[in-house]
């Protein structure tokens, strides 16, 4: 496997126009020749498949949901940055790439997240023009708010609604070119494989959600736009339908999958309430502006956080932390809340949360202003849990939430298998070790709406492809796995459900096993003993699984069961790249590698890289490829939050 | 409320798939925790189905946060059940005693064909949306954000009408299983904002026209959708929808 | 053309209804107005009759439009309640209303046929009769308990139709704001109330 860049020439600032100029494009007639397939509906997804439609490509757009409008980017809640400068605080595109750099903790490409930087203020041009209604002061112009700790004003959000709201301004647009016809949209049918003709991505393999029926579809070149792979964990804070599956067959038909171990987990959700839990919640960060985190001295106390006086409390972070005190950074955090509970000393039902109290807040404030800046926050809280966060503190756990890892892509966006793009979270491109917030939005439109078209034309404009309809051998050789796939999936359900296991007993199994030992902080045994431990549960997933009904309906039990086996055999090169990574970086801690401090100690001499995995066949071992990240204008500083 | 675990009777709608009849089959559930989602009551029902050799019930249901519009069903003869502005995910089993029967119904809607048990079809509503529910401006080439001021009062009316998440509830409640709510919410947004004046017009005309042929029934202001709306939309949204039609019918 | 496709619409028909029930409602208003003479006595009222009648256009044509609006409205409404009949399909197993005191609007094809049938009642006993002795005739007519009875629970009925009517009307000319939404809840039982306080005052008269 070739790991090429192709990171344009030219000075930082210049490469994307240098990128532009020297790309080759697709003149306007010729391009309604060219088909283009587009595998999810999410922010990149719909803006991608608008986008392509409107240059005059023909799009073939699908989802597995009832709706384009549904995919999961609806549920970001915070905003999108841009580098608008709006307020006159010191904001440009510089800063935001480094922001972005900084954030991701140094592991991500120079010239990706400078593009995207560069993209960023038409993402918010675009989006105005499109309707969506962006929260505006009272002059007209747009609001901006201060997001993650930035130390500038960046983020335009509407409510707290804000991935709503730009998804059904893409979906609007997408909906608008499906009038016209320019793109055929295919509503719950799930990509099955992906099909390869002389080495070039070429079409896919899909099941309809609703008759089970396979169908294949041929194209120029295939998008994945599908987001990423946190259901691993069972226990997210995605939707639950996002899964690995197109990714993974993607990497399975030969595209590198880079640094699959770089999983954002959230401090502030809602925490599990029992086994039952399907999802986990996730409330702002901002909760923490004013909230104290703190657990019981004694490990097991049971008294309700009111009678537990102030001299027995526990305010870990503000000890710990003592400048950053509750405002510590998403993963020291959620690393933090996990030990503490791991030491015994969690709280509520089932040991596994902290509280995050508002009551010195609120005698400070009074719950007027409290109620003004989270009210619908604690509205939210009590909807869930039953109890009011102005009379009882909060409980709160981190959960996973977002995936920086994902298929490798060079500068264009595309894989390591030609023809075949990632875009959105889906690729790996630009978080590096750990996202900023409100950053994922506007990856995932920077990618659709204003990169992916380059790179089509680009790719089409100097390949040579020959014709290819889905009559060839390849599509038919396709289908025919994923019919022996799912035929596989439900040989173990004959003879009936005794002594089986349902699909969520396994899933549940898996992510329990990725929490504890592949979640926060990993050390090379527990990620031996998960390396172990792996294909036992595999095994038990492939003798043991009990999928009633048959491949030819609508069957919900088996799409689960068919996403599992693929979050299975994933979950083999998460755990092999953060045992790999044997550095603290980002959003993880390595045991091992701390300071005396117990600090996150980064290691640039070792693992300045982007680690992509290449798939070596069923039974062989995965292979890993480096990618050495260079930076010609930022020089890598360690962080440090005491 | 101090959590506890109840008995429930469930009445659901089981149909094979399109063509099939259907009718209501009982189940029987029990240690319920109050603190679980009604869909992870639906969750536990699937697995004790399943354990049994039966069919699971089919149904629809992805963030649930309450936000993508996926999870539908009447439960006991209102939308998403019976709390307000509650999507079905988030409303949650405190809200029901022990001992209680839910007859769980999918939404019913001549437009809205049932593929099996409470999955429906909601591409009506996505085909309302392709008549006109957006600004024909392609990307790139677009003014600077800031280029036309938007009163914050006009940009939070708008926004009011512009979060609803398209799950169809206000058809599923309407007596007439009308889609004006939906409708009007989008072409109210539009029409409140300076990017939407160039097709002011031809939108509403559109839209409405497209949301006739889908076969959805006529508004009779029964107020039943905003009272189920999981968004609280208003319906003086469809007052301006109505506005808008005439003024495109006649002055266009 | 863009007439005949306004009026096959959804909202066109939402128009059409809310049109003809408003010109209904200030039928009403001068039926009322004219009516109240009573109050004065029954010669006046006569007076008024007399005065009415000397004006053959005002009956000709009046008379047919108000016929016709009548019709259209009866008509419309009456394909609205089966058009959206059919919409649902399959009913619903259990039918519950979410919006509290719904009462009226629920029943606004039933209370609108009841009120059909008394204006049938209505036109017959008085309308058609001989205009030179109204005074006489609805004197008569009053002088019966049961048909006292009988137009007291008509405008019972006609009050819930307006209740509902009313305010509907103003939703379809898309007259909603926040600011007056109060002030039109309140119109909603003002309106509806005076009418049926007037009229059944009027059939009262004649026993006191």
């Amino acid at each position: 496997m070739e790991l090429k860049s192709n990171v344009p020439e030219g000075p930082l600032a210049e490469k994307w126009d240098n990128h532009r100029f020297s790309s080759k494009l697709v003149n306007p007639a010729n391009r309604r020749k060219y088909s283009i397939i587009v595998v999810g509906t999410g922010l990149a997804g719909a803006s991608a498949s608008a986008t392509l439609a409107e240059q005059g490509y023909e799009v073939e757009t699908f989802c597995i949901q009832d709706s384009p409008r549904r995919a999961h980017s609806i549920a970001a809640q915070g905003g999108i940055n841009a580098a608008k400068n709006y307020q006159n605080d010191g904001d440009s595109i510089q800063r935001l790439f480094y922001d972005t750099i900084k954030g991701g903790d140094f592991r991500s490409r120079e010239a990706n997240v400078y593009r995207l930087a560069q993209v960023s203020n038409s993402i918010i041009d675009q989006c105005v023009a499109q309707g969506v209604p962006f929260a505006r002061e009272y002059g007209g112009t747009l609001a901006n708010r201060s997001f993650g700790g930035a130390q500038v004003s960046r983020t335009f959000y509407a409510r707290g609604q804000t991935g709503q709201q730009l998804l059904l301004g893409a979906y609007s647009a997408l909906a608008r070119q499906i009038k016209t016809g320019k793109v055929t949209m295919h509503t719950r049918k799930e990509m099955m494989e992906l099909v390869l003709v002389d080495g070039k991505a070429r079409g896919i393999v899909t099941r309809d959600i609703i008759t089970g029926k396979l169908e294949t579809y041929s194209a120029d070149a295939v998008i994945l736009a599908t987001g990423g792979y946190g259901n691993a964990y069972f226990l997210s804070t995605n939707a639950m339908a996002s899964n690995v599956t197109a990714a993974w067959r993607a990497h399975k038909k030969g595209a590198g999958f880079a640094n699959p171990c770089f999983i954002q987990i959230h401090p502030t959700c809602i925490p599990v309430h029992g086994s039952f839990q399907s999802k986990l919640t996730l409330m702002s960060e901002s909760l923490r502006n004013d909230g104290r985190v703190w657990v019981p001295k004694k490990p097991g106390d049971t008294r309700r956080p009111g009678s537990i006086p102030e001299n027995e409390r526990d305010y870990y972070l503000e000890s710990k932390y003592p400048s950053f005190g509750n405002l510590v950074p998403r993963d020291v955090a959620s690393r933090n809340a996990k030990e503490q509970c791991d030491d015994g000393k969690g709280v509520g039902t089932t040991n596994l949360a902290v509280y995050l109290d508002f009551a010195e807040a609120i005698s400070r404030d009074g719950e007027a202003t409290i109620l003004k800046k989270y009210g619908n926050l604690f509205q939210m809280y009590e909807k869930i849990t039953d109890s009011n966060p102005l009379h009882e503190p909060m409980m709160i756990y981190p959960a996973v939430h977002y995936t920086m890892g994902g298929l490798w892509v060079d500068y264009n966006l595309m894989t390591t298998i030609p023809g075949l793009f990632a875009i959105g979270e889906c690729n790996f491109s630009d978080h590096g070790a750990n996202r900023l917030g409100a950053s994922a939005l506007m990856q995932g439109l920077a990618d659709g709406y204003f990169i992916i078209g380059t790179s089509i034309a680009g790719y089409l404009g100097s390949t040579e492809q020959d014709i290819v309809d889905n009559g060839h051998k390849q599509f038919s050789d396709a289908k025919k796995s994923v019919q022996d796939r799912i035929a596989k999936l439900l040989r173990s359900s004959e003879g009936g459900p005794a002594g089986k296991l349902t699909v969520d007993e396994i899933h549940k199994e898996l992510g329990l096993l990725l929490w504890d030992h592949c979640g926060m902080a990993r050390n090379k045994e527990g990620l031996e003993k998960a390396l172990a431990e792996l294909p036992a549960i595999q095994k038990k997933f492939w003798d043991n699984v009990y999928i009633p009904g048959t491949g030819e309906e609508l069957n919900q039990s088996l799409e689960r069961a068919g996403r599992l086996a693929d979050f299975l055999e994933f979950a083999e090169i998460m755990i092999l790249d953060a045992l790999d990574r044997a550095e603290s970086c980002g959003c993880h801690l390595r045991e091992e590698s701390q300071t005396e401090e117990h600090e996150a100690k980064r290691d640039d001499a070792g693992y300045s890289h982007v680690a992509v995995w290449e798939y070596q066949g069923e039974d062989g071992v995965p292979k890993l490829h480096k990618e050495q990240l260079l930076f010609e204008t930022v020089t890598p500083s360690q962080r440090s939050y005491k | 409320m101090p959590t506890t675990n109840i008995t429930l009777s469930l009445e659901i709608w089981r149909q094979k798939d399109s063509k099939a009849k259907g009718d209501f089959e009982t189940y029987k559930l029990s240690n319920i925790s109050t603190d679980m989602s009604f869909l992870e009551m639906l969750d536990v029902l699937n697995e004790q189905l399943t354990r049994e050799g039966s069919d699971p019930v089919a149904f629809d249901h992805d963030c649930r946060e309450g936000i993508c519009g996926m999870c539908a069903a009447v439960i006991n003869g209102i939308a998403h059940g019976p709390e307000p502005e509650t999507t079905l995910c988030q409303l949650h089993m405190r809200h029901f005693d022990d001992g209680d029967t839910l007859v769980i119904e999918p939404f019913r809607s001549r437009a809205f064909p049932i593929h099996k048990d409470l999955v429906i079809d909601r591409s009506s509503l996505d085909r309302i949306i392709q008549a006109g529910g957006y600004t024909s401006v392609n990307t790139g080439g677009t003014p600077d954000g800031n280029s036309t001021p938007i009163p914050s009062a006009t940009a939070e009316l708008a926004m009011d009408a512009a979060s609803c998440i398209g799950c169809g509830a206000c058809v599923a409640s309407c007596p007439n299983s009308a889609a004006m709510l939906f409708t009007g919410a989008k072409i109210s947004q539009l029409s409140l904002l300076p990017q939407g004046q160039p097709e002011r017009k031809e939108r509403a005309m559109a839209m409405v026209t497209a949301m006739d042929k889908e076969g959805f029934g006529n508004c009779t202001n029964e107020r039943e959708c905003e009272a189920v709306c999981p968004q609280g939309i208003s319906i003086r949204h469809i007052a301006r929808m109505n506005r808008e039609f005439v003024k495109a019918s006649f002055f266009a | 053309m863009l007439f005949i496709q306004f009026f096959k619409s959804s909202i066109g028909k939402k128009w059409i209804m809310a049109c003809s029930g408003g010109f209904l409602l200030l039928f009403l208003c001068s039926h009322a107005a004219g009516n109240a003479t009573l109050f004065n006595s029954l010669p006046l009222f006569q007076a008024y009759s007399d005065q009415l009648h000397s004006h053959p256009l005002i009956i000709a044509i009046l008379s047919k439009v108000l016929f016709m609006v009548f019709v259209i409205h009866i008509v419309t409404g009456v394909v609205l309640f089966l058009q959206n009949r059919k919409a649902r399909g399959t009913g619903y197993k259990v039918q519950k209303r979410a919006v509290k005191y719904s009462q009226a609007s629920r029943t606004m094809i039933y209370s609108g046929l009841f009120i059909l049938l008394y204006i049938l009642v209505h036109t017959c006993a008085v309308s058609f009769g001989d205009h030179g002795t109204i005074g006489l005739t609805i004197s008569y007519l009053f002088s019966s308990p049961l048909v006292i009875l009988f137009y007291i629970i008509s405008f019972i009925v006609l009050a819930i139709h307006l209740n509902h009517g009313f305010w509907s009307m103003l939703q379809t000319f898309g007259v909603n704001h926040p600011e007056y939404n109060t002030l039109i809840r309140n119109l909603t039982y003002i309106v509806p109330v005076f009418f049926l306080l007037i009229f059944s005052a009027i059939s009262l008269l004649f026993i006191f």
